[in-house]
Parts: structure tokens; C-alpha cells; sequence
């Protein structure tokens, strides 16, 4: 053999798996051992993603109940498993568009419920836009057109380090306003606070108060009139904010009234609304679900039975509290993410986790199958943070691990062959 | 594959002359062939069509069946799921997996939407509004639309670079590259313009833009985007016109922007899309009146012009459209009181309202009525297609009633009589004799749609053609006929019987490859660079990738029209 190095492969910018805006300009290299890097972003969310990889993920053996075993006998513990189960959670979900798919036709056989890993934050926003509908732009509206951004009640660089990155340019400056919370210090130059401290209810009870017309003699209202005489004069105002940053359990009261403003600001000027959510699949789950079943998450189905959407009951701490769960498909394919803390420990699971996952011992059947995350291990497809863009993921290395939707599948087939 | 027979059936096939003759067909590896060469055919692959209707499998080509806006109308619409009567199907012969769960009425999910399509006989569904920059999610929607073929139209004309490049005067050859270099990128059929220019006027914050009105920041008129589109298209040898949503819609009086419309395309082929809410007068002490007249009048005078009609049917629908400009002046009308409106990505945007057309209001009865005016007031069929703008002027599932209100002049006056009395003495469709025979339903259901696709071997059943074939037991309730024909065939499977579904085959995608100038994608590059929030490199859509989006469903490329001569 020739001992010449192997020749480095082309450089293509990689999309990154690690958070909904999916910044697809990132060089990736493999470093002397065996593990990835970004060499061209200084990223924390992504550097502390890819050092969860390492050479010996691909030797990671699937378990049942904490001792190694091959796939086909974890394959088929996970389908005793299910069978035997009557009322099954697929929790988690985190996983792109094609595990989604063949996910939905196994829980359709096991009758499960189907919930997110990020499912509270995904319901207040799904109860908001069932509730009143939204007025929502997108990353590149904001990039060209926004001449003012207005963050609501939120840090964004604290979960999306580069979000100002992605939606502003060095040729057009943007000015930031933060409502109801301090300067994100990642925002630049071109920011400023405002009602730093107020509470995020009563800002948005004084903002729709103003904007129908009313007039609160208040220090809050008159710098928010101010606010929106500013948002009268842009030509583009973008709203920005974070479901899981605003204070629970009535987050969707919070969206929708962010939504009314917004819808009432556009009678006269041009405004749009961008939510960063969607972490770890959130969005691209949802968007499947959806599209496959009528019905987003928090959806019991189940052959031969009507969908049963139920946004409240079907959340995961609600079913686990109550108990009404008699086995758990965990589903975690971007971060080893652990089995819910309230999960009974009497009730069986089956995790397809990230190659990193550590699973406590415990009294019930358990199975773990180590599984490829999408756009590191495999190809795939995600949506990005505003919903309208599904981005193609390459894969970053091949350390021959399965992906969600062959296990699913393969779990499916079994099913159907019994 | 094994030979299989469709015997003793009455066939409407008017793609190849066939009005109604008895005659039996052969179908060999999904195709239809000329005859059994001596070769017999199995007990179980022989059919009975004695006294029965074959049509070839119906084309609806212009329906909302996936990518963002219908996506959130599933969203909005909880309700509309979970009132939806067939949720669980009955039907005890399908066996318990046949039909994975999913359900709606007028938003209903992707594997709802491919069971009903198919179990009515229709083969393959067409969604006219894909946004380039949503290509891969609409492709995935369709993907997992079930056993129905389906494909889609890009929109374009509000995407900011080709207005930039109309308002810089740029070459035509270069626009028109652009525009083959959209079509490639997003696996189109064919391309759509939504409101010429509106939808990114609107984002400059323009509340309405007539046809020869400049866009406040461009300064070009939807005239100017329509004129080029229709001679690009026509350049690019793509089979299916510009499809057009005019601009002005819903508005009163937009029936001189609509034949205006025609005219913009300077006698090249234009397709005007769901025509019916661009068909609307001044007249009356409402100032809201049929056009009905004159617009069948404009189409028949005018051979370039094809158009779909968009009926509206009675009841709760949710409207989905690009058109943002046009869906914010109606927000207010959604019932139930929520709406979305969305700007999206530089090129496009969305609108999601939903309705409820009422049989006692006056604007809506005439918009029935208008819908069925000119669907009898246009002289020749194979210019008219049947659509209800699914769902926006009522869901697909509509068709088999939408049928007989056309085939059948006393129930379409008992519908009649219904009405807001009013919109009735307005109305001249109480006067209009005319019937439609078997053929030419046959014609504005799959003949003429798969001829205005340039889909060569579907539509019709000569040899040659794929094995799409709807069997109908005869019935003079022409509703209950084609609600469940007999048999469906699927590319020579036999996928349904009697509305039961026998299989659920993954569909084919249709889709086009023009030629054009590869140079262009320097310029569609540093746009992007410029202006968009992700690169260039990820735009396009490759073969292997499209695949992967349709479930594996077949590739089926249509081929551009021959040199030297547009249809």
C-alpha cells in the first residue's frame, strides 16, 4: 500500500444539524482523532455538539437492559416491547423529515402518542396560530428588507449564536430594539433596550392597548408609542421572539398577542413576525405529522381509530405524571438527550439515541440502539427556524450507524410480518 | 406483467376521437397495448366492464395539495379535522392497514388526500403554487400524497431578482435563462404567476396593483412580468402556458384586468387559473355582477387562451394563496375569525384564510353561479379545465357534484332555487340550456388537462398510453357515478373497486427539464450571496434528491415541445 496521505476532500460547506437556523457555510475537518471541527465559526452551540463525537461512536453496541447485543436481537426486544405495549409514547422526536415519516407509520401500528422533546414550547405556538392565526416573514425577508428589528422578552444568541449573522449584512444597517429584556451583547453596535425589566403580560396588555387606539398616560406606554411610531417610520419591522423564552404555562397568550400587534401594525405598514424555535427536529416532526395526518403533535394514532389531537393531555410531562404511559420510544438522534427524569421505572423503553448516550440502570425492559445523527451521519432533510425553508444535510463521516427511519422501518416491517 | 382485460366497457376517450364506443381494452406492464397478440389473459386479471363508462384516469391540474400554505391551513383548521365524517373509514373489505390515519375535510392530510383522489378515479393531481425557495418541502408534501401522480408549477414573477432584472432592462435571454434555471432547480412542470408583481409590492408596502399600474419600488407593471414570462416559457419549449393568477382578485370589476390579462401574452398560450373570481362586474344596485358573459366571450374569441374555472361549492373551506396582497384586504371576511399571512424568502408569499360560502349571501351565490356560467358559456371544452381551486373554492372531493350540476340542467336549477334570491334574478344561468355529455366531461377532466401538461401518454387510453383508467357503473345520478367508480387503475394495477382501495402505490413525479444558458447561475448566485440567508449550492433540487422527497416514487420527465412549433 502507498503510504501517501490520503487526499483531503474537497471543500463544500457543510450544514450544520445543531440548531433550526442550519448555517450551511461551515468547513468541517477531521481532526487527528477521528473527530469533527468547524475551522471556519466559533459557533459554542456547534462546537459543543461536534465534541460529543468521537472515532469509537461506530463500535457503539446496542443494549438490552444495560449489556451489549447485536442490532437484530435489540430489534427484536423494541418490537416485544411495543407489542405488548397498549398505550405508547413516541418521545423526543428528535430526528429530521424521513425518521418522522417511518416513524408515524410504526406509532400508527402501536397506537402510540406522538410528543417533542421541545413539545411545550411547539404547543403554545401551535395553540396560538389554531387560536388567532399569525403574521409570520422569514430569515431572508429580514436579511434584505428589515430596517428594524424589534426582539421581544428574549437572548437570542443564547440558544442561536449566530442568528444576527444570518439576518443582517455589512451593506445595510439594521437597528435592534430589545422590549421587555436587556441588549443581547451579541447584537452589535445598532442596539438598545427598552422596559428592560417590565413584565412581558402587561408590556404586551399596554402595546394592544396603544395600538387600539387607546391612550394608558404611563412612562411604559409613552416609550412604547414612541416604539411604534419608530415601527410607522421603517419600512420593514421584524418581531422577534422565542417561545421557550417567554414565561409558561400561557406562552401561546404571549405569541398571540405578539401576533395581533403585528397583524395590527400591517394595516398601515409592513411588519412580520419570526419565532426562533424548532430545535433538535422540532419543527420538521411537526411539519410531517402535519402534512401526513391532518393533525399536529401531541396526536394519538392509531390504525382503524380517529386521530386524537389533544395539545394538553398528550404533552409528555403531563402523560408521565399521570402516568397513562405503558412504554416510552425515546428518540433522540442530536444530542444524547436523556430519558425523561419522571419516566415510571417500571415502564419499558426503547431509545434510539445519539452513539454518547448513558442510560441509568433500571427495572424495566430496556432497550438502547445507538443511531446516525442526520446530517453527521446520514443525509437529511430539516426545516429551518421559519418554517419555509427544508434544508439538505450531507453526511460528515461514515461511522455506519442506522438511521431512525431504518430502525423504524425495519420495526414497522416486523409488525406487519406477525 | 401479465395481460390484463377491461371487457365490454363504453369508452370516452376524446384524446383519440372515442365517443362512447363499446370496445375492450388490453393492458400489458402498466401500459395500455392494442391487443392480446394471441396471449390469454388470467381469470383475475379479466374485468367486466359490461355497460360500464371508461374514462382514462381523471388530471386535476390545479389542485393545493402540498408545500407550506397547505401545510398551515392543516394547522389553523383543528377543527376541520376533527369534524372530518371519514376520519375512520368504514369499509370493512380494506382490511384494518390499508389506509394509514389521517384526516380533513378541506385541508385534509397528504395520505387523505391521495386515498380520496384515487378512490374517485382521479390519477393525478398538480400543485399550482410552489414557492422555489419551499420546493423541497412541497415535493416532500407530494411525496406522501399516495397512489395519485402529481407534480408542480413554481411561481415566479415576485421574485425580487427577476424583478430586478426586468427593472434593469437586462437582457431577455438572460430572464428567460433564469427562468429555465428556476423550473430545473425546483423539479417544476411548469410555472405560476400569482398577482404579477403584487405579492412583492405588497412587501413594499402597495395595498393594489392593476395591470398597467407600476410597482412602487420597480417601477415594471404586472404587463411587463407577464409578457416576459409567457415568451420565456414559450422560448424554453415548455409544454404547459404561463399559469396565471390575474391580478385583482375577488375585486369587482376585474374583468377588464382579466381580459387584459389575455392580451399581456401578445397571442402566446396563457392559461388564466380558477377565472372565476376574475370574472366579476359593477353592475346592479350591489355593484357586484356576473362577467361571466364576457369573459366566455373574451376566451372564445382568443385560441391562446386556456383556462381553469375554480366553482366554488357551498359550505367550510379554508382559501390558501400567494397572493398576500389580495388575502390581507380579505382577512377580515375569514370565518372562523383567524388568518395567516406570511412574506417569504424574497421570491414569494402566503396567505391562509379560512371561508365559509353561504347559499343566503349574495356575493357568494353569484360567484356560484359565475363559475357555472362560464364553464357552459365557453364554446370549446378542450380549452377549460375543472377545477375548484381546491380548496379554496371548495375541496376536491366536490368533483362528483360539481359533475352532475354540469351534466344536468334540472338539478342544477333545484341548486338554483336555493340561492339568495337576488344573485338568482341577477343571473342568467336559469337560461342556459346546454348540458355537458359524458365527453366532454371526459375532455375537462383528463383529456384536456393532460394535453394543456403536455403529459403525451396520459388522459387518454390509446395504445401507449399508461394503464390510469376510471371505471364508472353507469347512473343517472351522475354524482353517486363518479364518487365510486368501479374499478380504478393505477399503471395497470387495479388500486380500487366499488371506493374500496385495494393498494396504495407510491406515485410519480412530472416534471420538465428546459434548456437553457448555464452562464445564468452567476447571476442567480451573487443574488443569493447578496441577499438570501442560505447558499447558492442549496437551492437546486438533483435527481437522486427528488427521489428521496417522492418516496422513490417513479421520475417522469415531459418533454419540452419540438422545435418550431408551440402546439
Amino acid at each position: 500500500m502507498s503510504d501517501s496521505p490520503i487526499p483531503a476532500p474537497a471543500q463544500t460547506a457543510w450544514t450544520c444539524p445543531f440548531c433550526p437556523l442550519l448555517c450551511d457555510d461551515i468547513t468541517l475537518e477531521h481532526t487527528g482523532d477521528a473527530r469533527l471541527a468547524a475551522t471556519n465559526t466559533a459557533c459554542p452551540r456547534l462546537a459543543q455538539s461536534l465534541a460529543r463525537y468521537s472515532a469509537q461512536d461506530g463500535a457503539r453496541q446496542p443494549t438490552i437492559d444495560g449489556r451489549n447485543t447485536g442490532l437484530a436481537s435489540a430489534l427484536s426486544r423494541a418490537g416485544e416491547i411495543l407489542s405488548r405495549a397498549r398505550r405508547p409514547l413516541f418521545g423526543g422526536l428528535a430526528t429530521d423529515v424521513a425518521g418522522a415519516r417511518a416513524l408515524y407509520e410504526l406509532a400508527a401500528l402501536s397506537g402510540a402518542v406522538l410528543d417533542h422533546l421541545h413539545g411545550d414550547a411547539l404547543a403554545a405556538a401551535t395553540l396560538a396560530l389554531q387560536d388567532r392565526g399569525a403574521l409570520f416573514t422569514t430569515l431572508s425577508e429580514v436579511r434584505s428588507r428589515a430596517d428594524l428589528i424589534v426582539v421581544f422578552a428574549c437572548e437570542p444568541s443564547r440558544r442561536y449564536p449566530r442568528f444576527y449573522e444570518r439576518v443582517q449584512t455589512a451593506q445595510r444597517q439594521t437597528d435592534i430594539v430589545f422590549v421587555a429584556c436587556d441588549v443581547d451583547e451579541a447584537a452589535g453596535a445598532h442596539a438598545h433596550s427598552m422596559l428592560a425589566s417590565a413584565d412581558p403580560f402587561d408590556t404586551l396588555a399596554l402595546w394592544s392597548a396603544l395600538i387600539a387606539g387607546r391612550e394608558p398616560e404611563t412612562q411604559s406606554a409613552h416609550e412604547l408609542q414612541a416604539l411604534t411610531e419608530r415601527i410607522h417610520a421603517a419600512h420593514y419591522t421584524a418581531f422577534i421572539y422565542e417561545p421557550t423564552a417567554l414565561p409558561g404555562p400561557h406562552a401561546a397568550l404571549a405569541i398571540e398577542a405578539i401576533h395581533r400587534i403585528v397583524k395590527s401594525v400591517n394595516r398601515t405598514v409592513r411588519a412580520g413576525a419570526l419565532a426562533l424555535t424548532g430545535d433538535d427536529g422540532a419543527l420538521s416532526v411537526n411539519q410531517a405529522v402535519t402534512w401526513l395526518s391532518g393533525f399536529p403533535l401531541r396526536t394519538r394514532v392509531a390504525y382503524g381509530l380517529p386521530l386524537d389531537h389533544d395539545p394538553h393531555r398528550y404533552g409528555t410531562h403531563a402523560l408521565l405524571d399521570r402516568q397513562e404511559i405503558d412504554a416510552l420510544v425515546w428518540i433522540s438522534s442530536f444530542g444524547p438527550e436523556p430519558i425523561p427524569a419522571a419516566l415510571a421505572d417500571d415502564v419499558p423503553a426503547i431509545v434510539l439515541g445519539h452513539p454518547a448516550t448513558a442510560l441509568d440502570a433500571r427495572n424495566a425492559p430496556t432497550v438502547f440502539i445507538p443511531v446516525a445523527t442526520p446530517g453527521v451521519d446520514s443525509e437529511a432533510h430539516l426545516f429551518r427556524v421559519d418554517t419555509s425553508v427544508v434544508a439538505p444535510l450531507t453526511a460528515a463521516r461514515d461511522a455506519g450507524l442506522p438511521t431512525v427511519a431504518s430502525i423504524a422501518r425495519e420495526l414497522a416491517r416486523a409488525w406487519r410480518a406477525t | 406483467m401479465s395481460l390484463a382485460r377491461l371487457k365490454g366497457g363504453v369508452i370516452y376517450d376524446p384524446a383519440n376521437g372515442v365517443d362512447g364506443e363499446q370496445r375492450d381494452i388490453y393492458i400489458r406492464d402498466g401500459r395500455i397495448v392494442d391487443q392480446a397478440n394471441g396471449e390469454s389473459v388470467a381469470p383475475e386479471r379479466d374485468f367486466d366492464a359490461s355497460g360500464m363508462v371508461v374514462m382514462a384516469g381523471g388530471i386535476d391540474l390545479h389542485s393545493h395539495i402540498g408545500g407550506g400554505k397547505t401545510n398551515l391551513s392543516r394547522l389553523l383548521l383543528p377543527e376541520d379535522h376533527r369534524n372530518d365524517a371519514r376520519a375512520v373509514p368504514d369499509k370493512p373489505d380494506e382490511g384494518r392497514y390499508m389506509r394509514m390515519p389521517s384526516c380533513g375535510t378541506c385541508a385534509p392530510g397528504t395520505l387523505a388526500t391521495g386515498y380520496r383522489y384515487a378512490e374517485m378515479g382521479y390519477t393525478a393531481a398538480f400543485e399550482p403554487a410552489m414557492i422555489a425557495s419551499n420546493a423541497r418541502h412541497t415535493h416532500l408534501e407530494m411525496g406522501d400524497t399516495p397512489i395519485i401522480d402529481h407534480g408542480a408549477y413554481v411561481m415566479m414573477g415576485n421574485d425580487e431578482l427577476f424583478l430586478q432584472m426586468l427593472a434593469a432592462q437586462e437582457d431577455f435571454e438572460r430572464v428567460r435563462d433564469y427562468v429555465g434555471w428556476t423550473v430545473n432547480a425546483s423539479k417544476a412542470l411548469g410555472v405560476k404567476v400569482v398577482n404579477p408583481g403584487g405579492i412583492s409590492a405588497f412587501k413594499f408596502n402597495q395595498r393594489s396593483l392593476d395591470i398597467d399600474e407600476a410597482h412602487v419600488h420597480y417601477g415594471i407593471t404586472p404587463r411587463d412580468v407577464l409578457r416576459t414570462l409567457t415568451r420565456a416559457l414559450t422560448e424554453l419549449r415548455v409544454p404547459h402556458p404561463l399559469h396565471v393568477h390575474a391580478s385583482n382578485l375577488g375585486v369587482p370589476g376585474n374583468i377588464a384586468s382579466t381580459i387584459a390579462t389575455m392580451d399581456a401574452a401578445e397571442g402566446l398560450p396563457i392559461h388564466l387559473t380558477h377565472i372565476q373570481f376574475h370574472s366579476y362586474g359593477t353592475g346592479g344596485a350591489r355593484k357586484f355582477s356576473s362577467g361571466a358573459r364576457a369573459i366566455a366571450d373574451a376566451v372564445n374569441a382568443r385560441p391562446n387562451v386556456t383556462i381553469d374555472v375554480g366553482q366554488i361549492i357551498f359550505g367550510q373551506t379554508v382559501t390558501a394563496s400567494g397572493d398576500t396582497m389580495m388575502q390581507f384586504r380579505n382577512a377580515p371576511l375569514a370565518r372562523p375569525r383567524k388568518w395567516i399571512l406570511g412574506d417569504i424568502e424574497c421570491d414569494g408569499g402566503c396567505g391562509v384564510l379560512p371561508f365559509r360560502y353561504r347559499e343566503q349571501s349574495f356575493v357568494n351565490a353569484l360567484q356560484w353561479i359565475i363559475g357555472l356560467e362560464i364553464f357552459l358559456l365557453v364554446d370549446d371544452p378542450w380549452r377549460v379545465s375543472m377545477t375548484t381551486d381546491h380548496p379554496n373554492g371548495g375541496p376536491f372531493t366536490s368533483y362528483p357534484h360539481l359533475i352532475r350540476l354540469l351534466m344536468d340542467k334540472s338539478f342544477r336549477d333545484e341548486q338554483l332555487d336555493t340561492l339568495h334570491a337576488d344573485a338568482r334574478t341577477a343571473s342568467a344561468l336559469g337560461e342556459i340550456t346546454r348540458e355537458f355529455s359524458l365527453y366532454d366531461i371526459a375532455i375537462i377532466t383528463r383529456a384536456g388537462p393532460a394535453r394543456l401538461l403536455g403529459l403525451a401518454d396520459r388522459g387518454h387510453l390509446g395504445a401507449g398510453a399508461a394503464a390510469d383508467i376510471a371505471v364508472y357503473r353507469d347512473d343517472e345520478n351522475r354524482e353517486r357515478m363518479f364518487t365510486s367508480p368501479a374499478y380504478v387503475f393505477k399503471d395497470g394495477e387495479l388500486i380500487a373497486k366499488d371506493g374500496t382501495l385495494l393498494k396504495t402505490p407510491t406515485g410519480g413525479i412530472h416534471y420538465v427539464q428546459p434548456d437553457y444558458d448555464r452562464a445564468i447561475e452567476k447571476r442567480v448566485r451573487d443574488f443569493t450571496e447578496a441577499n438570501l440567508a442560505g447558499k447558492f449550492e442549496n437551492v437546486a433540487i438533483d435527481d437522486d434528491e427528488i427521489c428521496a422527497c417522492c418516496n422513490g416514487g417513479s421520475l417522469l420527465p415531459v418533454a419540452c415541445l419540438a422545435a418550431g412549433g408551440n402546439e
